[in-house]
């Protein structure tokens, strides 16, 4: 039976849709309800920070690093400041690097949640998206008494982080924890294994290593498609040597390999090794310690340049900042890991229908304020 | 026609588990809620708090506050805020450490540093104000914060302060009238002079 | 409730004006507003209660208040009342390039579709307005109405996603009248009548005569309906033509205040006449579980009231629970599983017939 090809029609997904995740806009080819071509557009939040970065100081850049990644915001916070320290060749506490583990684990189990939950919502399913968002919440207020913030944190300053971890902290991190890993079961339960939800992500949207690689895909999009790549493992930076843990691949479980599906898996596999991180270091953390003790009194770091990576919840976030020696960085480039996943989605929606599209778009998880900058 | 089968039959199990899943939750609604009847009841949630006590928090990033009585005027915080939404003037006080009556400017600070200047304008623009806390750290007498948590003894804490017009976002701390009074002062005295 | 009952009683009643035109136009308005009354409460009970299953199964509260004037009353009682308020002052905006005609005409269509069907729908044993000796055949007429009324309001408004939604919801709802009509063919072999009164009156006896309990093909006829018309309904999963993650708000895009209410309704009065041919094709309408007890007429109307409530919650359940399938999924399920399981029950209930009947 011959398809029947009918006029084309572009139709503009965003830059206001349910389900771009942010102002995202993508210029669509369609035959009716498949998709022959896709254009991202991006820009509509470009705010200028590598700009802005060159003209304050080295510790007013933090507060904007938290709103790249704004889902993320402690993981970019992380990823700054290594870079500036291994700029200034500082070392920092044990302690202090504990925190900083224990936080950036805790990020990534709230941003892997609101991917998840809003996946969900992208194919329909609303319950889910709630449940997941009231786990997240109970992270975010172990933020907000560490910090007093429950989003954009500016919590890690160079060489050390605004404040020690109040008192009851470990406790309740650990009471979280036991909550936590039963709800797993029941996310799985209620959405992962839901046949309808896998009929709508398995083996949609493939997307093969070699692409991936090519594209410079990081992150749990990588892993999805069965490679094994994980900065904290493959390059460890900060304390992440110390600690056990698996890094989950994708393993086409319920159809492809790389496929929505894995993506998804992926992201809950490695909740699960976030818990088992968290759970290594909250109780090797050292009971005592200041965390102020190596605050620079003045951060002018000397001359010469540095590119430094870290693994947020989206992938390998890169910043590479050139310094002349005065408290105001001369350059800083952030390479962002949703703007390589984002680049992907061309390779991928070509041929699916409308629906599918929605679903690779919210499988790569990407966020808008780090795209855009 | 086996597989037609078994996906039929694993559509109704996982399906029935996930009916399952909602209906459990729905009748255990009583124990499982975790919303907050806003305008009733207010954050911090008096009995379903996550474990910790409220007077624990590091910080709490609500309203800026500034206790204009003990700003020396050091201009430390508007020059950290890296979105310049702290503006502040100062005028150099006729001897220091001493009040003055009629602009009620204190001389000496809750620390007992004594002032050199007075502070004749203190504004933030919250509508400006990113949160970040970095005004807050460099402050020598500790007089601008955030309120609420461990400072609510200072100020109670403050998150809903909403206002029709955007020009009632800025928060103009110094005492009203002592930049007139100040001028006024300085005038007189090169008068005498 | 006749409107012949209501016109004998009118005859009796002004003996002056004895089988005057007006005394029948009366007859007819009267079951009218009273069907009207049905389906606006029926929407205000149903969202409050729809609003009130997703937070009970969310692990949220809903509409809450702390009295009338605070809010929106006790347990959050006149939320819906609110809701209709603002929607009736809300602005009606008609976009520049829509077709004004149609774009007017589309809700009404769908609204009417909804609306008519009701008459045929047995309350209790007295309580129905018009009992037709083809009364599910004209249900089931008249509940396809509404697709031409979604398609009018995918193309007059202009805009590709309600295009898209007009065309998914014409693809779906034909598609499901099918499987639907076909299970409701067991029902009508087993009672052979078309009058849903008759249909109910087979089912007299407890729950053990019910249709659905009869025999294994009209059981699984019975979740082939069930599935088919929330699909027909456009209830998540098969909110498709709507789908707002994908398509914004599919048909009803362009909508808004007292016209976008009406598409509301009519999904809320739809699922009211589908759960009720439901419960009397199926569930023993307005019999007792228990034969002889609890059987007089008003006990009638309220076990009628609770077959149609109990299959209304378990969509709310579904919405509450599932994903949202694909189109072309949608479809697959559709043709290649409620088909074929459908026309093997109508053999299948033949052949029990002629064995076991």
């Amino acid at each position: 039976m011959g398809v029947v090809h009918g006029e084309e029609m572009v139709l503009n997904i965003g830059p206001q849709h349910p389900s771009t995740h942010g102002v995202l806009r993508l210029k669509v080819k369609t035959d009716g309800e498949i998709i022959s071509e896709i254009t991202p557009v991006i820009g509509y939040l470009h705010r200028c920070f590598e700009k802005h970065c060159e003209n304050v100081t080295y510790d007013q850049v933090i507060p904007y690093t938290d709103r790249c990644d704004y889902l993320a915001a402690m993981a970019n916070n992380f990823g700054y400041v290594v870079a500036v320290e291994e700029l200034m060749e500082l070392k920092v506490p044990e302690k202090v690097e504990y925190i900083r583990v224990i936080m950036a684990e805790f990020q990534r189990i709230a941003s892997h949640l609101l991917a998840l939950g809003v996946y969900g919502l992208d194919i329909g399913a609303f319950t889910p998206f709630l449940f997941m968002l009231r786990d997240r919440e109970r992270i975010l207020d172990m933020f907000e008494m560490t910090c007093g913030a429950r989003l954009l944190y500016n919590y890690m300053w160079v060489g050390g982080v605004s404040h020690d971890l109040p008192k009851g902290f470990v406790e309740t991190a650990f009471q979280f924890l036991d909550y936590f890993e039963p709800q797993i079961e029941e996310y799985n339960n209620l959405l992962t294994h839901n046949k309808i939800f896998v009929e709508r992500t398995a083996d949609i949207g493939v997307l093969p290593p070699e692409v991936a690689i090519s594209y410079g895909v990081s992150g749990p999009n990588l892993r999805a498609s069965g490679v094994q790549w994980d900065l904290r493992r493959n390059s460890p930076y900060s304390i992440y040597d110390k600690f056990e843990f698996d890094v989950p691949v994708g393993d086409g479980g319920k159809g492809t390999l790389g496929d929505c599906w894995d993506r998804y898996y992926v992201r809950m596999l490695e909740v699960r090794e976030s818990v088992k991180i968290l759970r290594q270091a909250l109780a090797q953390m050292p009971k005592d310690g200041d965390v102020h003790q190596a605050l620079p009194k003045k951060i002018r770091p000397p001359k010469g340049s540095i590119y430094s990576r870290t693994e947020t919840p989206r992938g390998d976030l890169g910043f590479y900042i050139e310094s002349d020696g005065s408290p105001i960085p001369s350059r800083v480039k952030m390479r962002s890991p949703a703007f390589t996943a984002l680049a992907v989605l061309g390779e991928l929606a070509g041929g699916w229908m409308m629906s599918d599209v929605i679903s690779i778009l919210g499988s790569l998880d990407i966020v808008l304020g780090e795209i855009d900058r | 026609m086996a597989k037609y089968f078994r996906d039929i039959w694993e559509s109704v199990s996982t399906m029935m588990t996930g009916m399952g899943i909602t209906w459990m939750h729905m009748v255990r609604i009583k124990k499982n809620n975790v919303t907050l009847q806003y305008p009733e009841e207010k954050w911090p949630r008096p009995e379903r708090n996550i474990g910790f006590d409220h007077g624990n928090y590091n910080v709490i990033r609500s309203r800026l506050h500034v206790d204009i009585d003990d700003c020396i005027g050091c201009l430390k915080c508007e020059r950290i805020c890296p979105v310049q939404c702290i503006k502040i003037e100062t005028e150099k006080a006729p001897v220091r450490g001493e009040d003055i009556q009629d602009i009620g400017h204190i001389g000496v600070t809750s620390n007992s540093s004594r002032k050199a200047l007075v502070v004749t304008r203190f504004d933030i623009d919250m509508t400006e104000c990113c949160y970040c806390n970095l005004c807050t750290y460099p402050c020598p007498e500790e007089c601008i914060y955030m309120t609420g948590g461990p400072n609510a003894h200072k100020h109670p804490i403050d998150y809903e302060f909403s206002e029709f017009d955007r020009s009632d976002l800025i928060y103009r701390f110094a005492k009203p009238g002592t930049k007139e009074g100040m001028e006024k002062m300085l005038n007189e005295d090169g008068a005498e002079s | 409730m006749t409107v012949d009952q209501l016109f004998n009683w009118l005859n009796t009643l002004v003996p002056a004006m004895e089988n005057s035109g007006l005394l029948l136009v009366v007859a007819i308005l009267i079951p009218c507003l009273a069907l009207f009354l049905v389906v606006a409460v029926n929407a205000i009970v149903m969202v409050y209660a729809e609003r009130k299953v997703s937070a009970f199964m969310q692990d949220r509260m809903g509409p809450m208040g702390q009295g009338v004037g605070l809010h929106a009353g006790k347990w959050g009682l006149l939320q819906t009342v609110a809701d209709a308020l603002k929607l009736l002052t809300k602005e009606d905006i008609i976009p520049e390039k829509a077709d004004k005609f149609l774009f007017i005409l589309a809700p009404f269509v769908i609204f009417i579709g909804a609306f008519v069907a009701i008459i045929a729908v047995p309350f209790g044993e007295t309580v129905i307005v018009a009992d037709f000796n083809i009364g599910i055949f004209y249900i089931l007429a008249m509940g396809s109405l509404g697709v031409i009324g979604l398609i009018l309001a995918g193309w007059s408004s202009n805009n590709k996603w309600s295009l898209y939604g007009g065309m998914r919801s014409a693809a779906q709802i034909v598609s499901y009248e099918i499987p639907a009509g076909l299970s409701l063919i067991v029902v009508i072999m087993l009672t052979e009548t078309l009058s849903m009164q008759g249909i109910i009156q087979y089912q007299e006896g407890g729950m053990f005569n019910w249709i659905i309990f009869s025999n294994p093909f009209a059981f699984v006829a019975f979740f082939i309906y069930f599935i088919s018309v929330v699909a027909e309904t456009n209830r998540t999963p098969f909110d498709i033509p709507e789908a707002e993650s994908e398509l914004v708000g599919g048909f009803h895009t362009e909508y808004s205040g007292m016209r976008w209410s009406f598409f509301f309704l009519s999904e809320y009065a739809n699922m009211l006449v589908v759960s009720a041919v439901g419960a009397a094709g199926f569930l023993g309408g307005w019999h007792s579980p228990i034969p002889g007890y609890f059987d007089s007429n008003g006990w009638g109307v309220f076990w009628m009231l609770s077959k149609i409530v109990f299959l209304i919650f378990v969509m709310m359940w579904f919405r509450w629970t599932f994903p949202r399938l694909r189109v072309d999924q949608l479809m697959n399920i559709c043709w290649k599983v409620f088909l074929p399981i459908s026309l093997i029950n109508i053999f299948g209930v033949g052949f029990w017939t002629l064995i076991f009947g």
